[in-house]
């Protein structure tokens, strides 16, 4: 089975996982752009998301939330057709500079190293509009639990 | 608003619920985070709601809303210990992921490694069923104060 004759692409199958995944939906999360390099996920500025009232700085929470959501997709979009379930082992997040009150942030996600059992992925994030100074920056690592014909998951 | 200062010190000496604290974050309202007090001690909680499913077949909690709750955590117990509190900005984040966090309640404890002048380390545990096994584990620093005096600059 080849890409072309699938009825679904990559970002079709983003779409789906936010529509599905009830945490990220409620975060507002979009999906920019999804291949097989990479995916760009967005996450509007929203009074709700608040860390600091003071500020109206968006809380650091949630664009880990957004950056953890990428990673899996760019994994899963690296992998595609395929489909496997891939639960975080670990994640860091460093916190730049603080994106500003009003701004949406968009986040690059890349499947950087697939292994047998893990996957490493690096993640950048920035404020909508100023693409050379990153926000945020992530690294982490997924373990890969692929689905059998019966439709259980094995592996770990 | 109350001044963040006023109602920290109402919190020490009992004559406001912690709860108050944690309500002033819209961020922490969205995850639908409550706290207990023992005492001293402090258990912070994430209560199961749908906002916070992440894989709605197992179903199971979001690896995001767990960390952003382990995060706000942290910072109100910081913000407790401060002489002049101030919200502190993360510098970073690093949890592991240890068990499944089940579609139940989620619970959260922290403790202060180090408490500096501009820099706090903090590890956070968290857990479901029992305290002695953690679903994740977190470490986070915080910048406590943007002040650049002459003496701790370099």
């Amino acid at each position: 089975m080849t890409e072309k004759t699938l009825p679904y692409t990559p970002k079709d199958l983003c779409n789906r996982f936010l529509e599905s995944v009830r945490h990220s939906a409620v975060l507002g999360l979009e999906v920019v752009s999804a291949t097989k390099d990479s995916v760009r996920l967005r996450m509007p500025w929203r009074e709700d998301l608040v860390g600091n009232p003071e500020t109206g700085v968006v809380h650091g929470g949630a664009i880990f939330a957004m950056m953890d959501q990428a990673g899996g997709m760019a994994i899963t979009c690296r992998n595609f057709p395929t489909f496997e379930i891939t639960p975080t082992i670990d994640f860091r997040v460093d916190h730049l500079r603080s994106p500003g009150k009003g701004k949406a942030v968009v986040c690059e996600a890349i499947c950087y190293r697939l292994t047998n059992h893990v996957a490493f992925v690096s993640v950048t994030t920035w404020e909508e509009g100023g693409d050379d100074e990153p926000v945020a920056t992530g690294l982490a690592t997924y373990t890969r639990l692929q689905i059998n014909k019966a439709g259980a998951m094995v592996g770990q | 608003m109350k001044a963040l200062k006023t109602l920290i010190e109402e919190c020490r000496s009992g004559k406001a619920e912690y709860q108050a604290l944690i309500d002033r974050v819209p961020y922490a309202r969205f995850l639908g985070i409550q706290v207990v007090a023992q005492g001293d001690e402090l258990t912070f909680v994430l209560p199961k709601h749908d906002n916070v499913i992440g894989n709605p077949t197992l179903p199971a909690l979001h690896g995001g809303a767990v960390a952003g709750f382990m995060e706000q955590a942290a910072i109100i117990f910081i913000l407790l210990q401060m002489g002049e509190p101030k919200v502190p900005k993360t510098i970073d984040f690093t949890i592991d992921y240890l068990r499944a966090g089940l579609f139940r309640d989620t619970y959260a404890q922290c403790s202060v490694t180090r408490l500096g002048r501009r820099i706090a380390n903090v590890h956070i545990s968290a857990w479901q069923k029992n305290r002695q096994e953690p679903i994740t584990i977190a470490r986070a620093h915080f910048l406590l104060s943007d002040d650049t005096s002459p003496e701790i600059t370099g």
